[in-house]
């Protein structure tokens, strides 16, 4: 049975993509059959992320409008092929999804892969609800500072509320697990972040990971690499791997804090040797 | 003909304490004698429920019209008279003329039937009602059509008369941005509350978990309702209109189970299972 996986936050900036992109590739790496669509029509990234943007040549929207097959628009991937990537139009707006569309699509992917991972674009308007409207788990992204929570908070009203699981009586609600992004023990030692208590304290919602603020999460993005297939080996790409493997039901020991210092020294010596 | 629950008064709070004029009062709060300047007012302005009539009219303004009006009149005469109305213009947006409108409005009103509103009506009836004074309103929700029978022995008070309680049970969080009402009984919510999310109780609230968003008991002018919870942080409390927003909350109750009540025109907020406490309230 595959799995729609919605990752969203409300908030832009926060990591939405980036965490799609590394998610979907650490599912792939699992052997998974993975796709991972972008629903930021008009602002597309994900293709930049995924490293094939220069082989985009039908889209999603192509895809709900007729123009074109589901298997002309979706993109292999040249380093794991049980990764699928289907990119949105940079030409179009938000106004080209249709709820329909989006489910044809959606079904007709589900007869293909494992998991369905949604890219959602910023806020809680048109393009972010119909991310959302079908999934069946969700990964709230969220940074350590008040506004970001706050949005993650009003993202997860959205999902018990406007979604196809929330309108169906008798299902499953939506299984949504929070992520913490750009986690910076240094500055929420000298207190001017949110601790990762605080922040599940106003979620009230499963903790999937805590991926630390790290230099390797932007290099992989300018090189078009997901940071889970970077070989840097960065504490981040770990961290992502960890989110995914508790994605998928293993019981992984969350390491935040300490830990992740002692990854930081262990990283300066390794360097320094 | 159904019943609408109109408010002529701003329901929202503003955030700004400073805003006397807006519908709601600014509780004194001790030791911070910068906030009282509302004792020295001639006047008070307070956020107030009204429960009005609404009409809403479904056909043409023809002699069946008045026909069935004037019989539905009959059955229950002293209910109906002097009654606030409110015209429901929904379901003839694009049919009804202004001049019909009018038309509608002086036959109301030469059957004593006090017409001070229109809902849902289009630009030209909007023009057309402006014109024999009535004022658009918005939102509003159905009231619950109690017995009009009942209403008969006491016509002289409107709306006084509280319905059967209606608590409502909320076991789930309450996210940034839902709002929550229970407007003919308590809330009970079990779980946290988000900052920017809102509770609205005719009654008391409670909250069994953090609340951070806002809390409105006694909406309807109760001011008996009040608010617990098990941990305070909320962006705004409000008792039958009268509010405090989290800049004027004092740092000894803050993240404390506390609850919170009206003691003449002072909002107080005092911890939860403090004997000491409790002990100089009761005097």
């Amino acid at each position: 049975m595959s799995k729609i996986i919605v990752v969203t936050s409300g908030k832009g900036g926060v990591g939405k993509t980036t965490s799609a992109a590394a998610i979907s590739a650490g599912l792939a790496k699992r052997g998974h059959k993975t796709v991972v669509i972008d629903f930021d029509v008009g602002l597309r990234n994900l293709d930049l992320i995924m490293g094939c943007e220069r082989r985009v040549v039908f889209d999603f929207i192509n895809v709900i409008q007729g123009d074109a097959k589901l298997k002309q628009a979706l993109i292999k991937d040249r380093r794991l092929d049980t990764l699928s990537i289907l990119p949105t139009s940079q030409t179009r707006d938000k106004d080209a999804l249709t709820q329909e569309g989006v489910e044809k699509v959606l079904n007709e992917l589900r007869e293909e892969f494992d998991y369905i991972v949604c890219d959602s674009p910023a806020g809680i308007e048109r393009g972010a609800q119909l991310a959302m409207y079908f999934a069946d788990e969700a990964v709230v992204v969220t940074n350590p500072e008040v506004s970001s929570v706050r949005d993650s908070d009003r993202v997860l009203g959205l999902l018990n509320s406007k979604t196809h699981r929330a309108e169906t009586p008798d299902s499953e609600p939506i299984k949504a697990h929070a992520l913490l992004t750009r986690y910076d023990t240094q500055r929420i030692a000298k207190g001017e972040m949110m601790t990762v208590e605080d922040v599940l304290e106003i979620l009230a919602i499963p903790l999937l990971g805590v991926i630390p603020e790290s230099q390797a999460v932007l290099r992989a993005s300018n090189l078009g690499t997901p940071v889970t297939l970077d070989d840097e080996g960065s504490r981040a790409a770990s961290a992502y791997d960890e989110a995914v493997a508790r994605l998928v039901g293993e019981q992984v020991e969350m390491r935040i804090g300490g830990e992740e210092r002692q990854g930081f020294f262990q990283r300066l010596f390794k360097r320094t040797a | 003909m159904g019943w609408g629950n109109h408010k002529p008064a701003e329901r929202r709070f503003p955030a700004a304490k400073q805003s006397r004029f807006s519908g709601v009062q600014f509780s004194k709060s001790k030791g911070r004698p910068e906030a009282q300047v509302t004792t020295v007012q001639p006047f008070q302005i307070r956020g107030r429920f009204f429960t009005a009539l609404a009409l809403r009219i479904a056909g043409a303004p023809d002699e069946a019209f008045f026909a069935a009006l004037d019989t539905q009149l009959q059955q229950t005469p002293r209910f109906f008279a002097e009654a606030p109305l409110v015209i429901d213009l929904d379901q003839v947006k694009g049919t009804l003329r202004g001049d019909e409108l009018v038309h509608i409005v002086h036959k109301l009103r030469s059957r004593k039937l006090s017409v001070f509103g229109f809902q849902h009506g289009s630009k030209e009836q909007a023009s057309a009602a402006g014109s024999v004074g009535l004022i658009e309103l918005f939102g509003g929700r159905e009231a619950p059509a109690r017995a009009a029978a009942r209403k008969e022995s006491a016509p002289a008070a409107p709306a006084t008369e509280a319905p059967a309680p209606e608590n409502k049970l909320i076991t789930t969080p309450v996210r940034s941005g839902q709002t929550v009402f229970a407007d003919r009984g308590d809330l009970v919510v079990v779980g946290p509350v988000g900052s920017g999310a809102e509770l609205v109780a005719a009654g008391n609230i409670h909250v069994y978990g953090t609340l951070r968003g806002r809390a409105l008991a006694g909406v309807n002018g109760d001011e008996s309702a009040r608010i617990f919870c098990q941990s305070l942080d909320a962006d705004l409390l409000a008792i039958s209109g009268l509010y405090r927003t989290n800049e004027s909350l004092d740092a000894s109750v803050r993240k404390q189970s506390v609850q919170v009540f009206l003691q003449g025109e002072d909002l107080r907020i005092e911890p939860l299972g403090n004997p000491q406490t409790r002990d100089r309230s009761a005097q």
